[in-house]
């Protein structure tokens, strides 16, 4: 989007209140890497381990 | 979670916003606000989404001017950021993000217009005992929403607080990349880079390529990085 498009574009009001749920974001939830990105990651890494330690046991379901 | 209309059209108008500071990060240009942003219809007014932007991305929008070699913001800019400020003050019970973020923006703006000095009033620093003793990861969360704080030589309650903790902010980063959370991962790692004894095993450089590659394609996410980067390197005024 060019700058000339952002500035015309949506001159609708933004309540308050959308503005300060913007400001007090809830974690968002986590998703698990698979193994590809495990992969991507062990690739790019060459002197650190702990992001490649074992990872954080999924949530149980049920 | 659906959106209201209104906060997807903030989102829009947040992510634009910040793309254009990525860029001006990226390339060393001047960023100018005012050419950004619609100003609305006066003092006080709410009428655009690109104004309340300004005000959700907070401090960071005079980022370029912070970390570059560059001219300050013209005074259109300021009268735009200005506008953002009054327009957004935190309500009563607003969470302790909001406070601080309008906080930082009030100062921010205090350090480029020495004119305003005073005449905004009471600019006490607000409290954070919300961070006392906050679970690290909690903490971590906070403190990536409040990344706009992470600056170098800052000195307030936010940054002492992330100061006492490198080792939580560190778990709490490689818990931020283990959840695909790209933009909490973005923000921790900007504080990590001004933090002293963060683990060397944590491989932070690699670890902020690895989230700008994830999650780049939010401007959110490429400006924390593209600030941890600039900060990392020395490339500062």
């Amino acid at each position: 989007m060019s700058s000339t498009e952002f500035q015309l574009e949506d001159l609708t009001e933004v309540p308050g209140t959308d503005v300060e749920a913007a400001l007090d974001p809830v974690e968002a939830d986590g998703v698990y890497r698979d193994s590809r990105q495990c992969a991507a990651l062990a690739l790019t890494s060459s002197s650190s381990n702990l992001l490649l330690s074992p990872p954080t046991p999924r949530p149980k379901k049920g | 979670m659906e959106q209201s209309g209104t906060s997807t059209r903030l989102a829009g108008a947040v992510q634009g916003l910040t793309s254009e500071l990525v860029s001006a990060l990226r390339s060393g240009d001047r960023f100018r606000l005012a050419g950004t942003v619609a100003e609305g219809q006066g003092p006080g007014t709410t009428a655009d989404p690109s104004l309340a932007a300004v005000r959700v991305v907070g401090a960071d929008v005079v980022l370029p001017s912070v970390l570059l070699r560059c001219p300050p913001p013209a005074p259109d800019d300021l009268t735009v950021f200005g506008k953002a400020v009054h327009a957004y003050p935190p309500p009563v019970q607003a969470a302790p993000t909001s406070v601080w973020s309008y906080w930082a923006m009030r100062r921010a703006l205090l350090r480029l217009d020495a004119s305003l000095d005073g005449a905004w009033g009471d600019d006490t620093e607000p409290g954070a005992a919300w961070l006392d003793d906050a679970p690290w990861q909690f903490l971590t969360h906070q403190l990536a929403v409040l990344a706009a704080l992470a600056l170098p030589g800052e000195d307030c309650a936010v940054a002492r607080a992330a100061r006492r903790r490198p080792l939580d902010v560190a778990r709490g980063f490689v818990r931020a990349v283990r959840r695909r959370d790209w933009l909490q991962a973005a923000g921790a790692g900007r504080w990590l880079v001004l933090l002293d004894d963060v683990p060397r095993t944590l491989g932070l450089d690699t670890g902020l390529e690895f989230v700008a590659q994830m999650g780049g394609e939010d401007a959110r996410v490429a400006l924390q990085v593209e600030a941890a980067q600039l900060m990392r390197t020395g490339v500062l005024v």
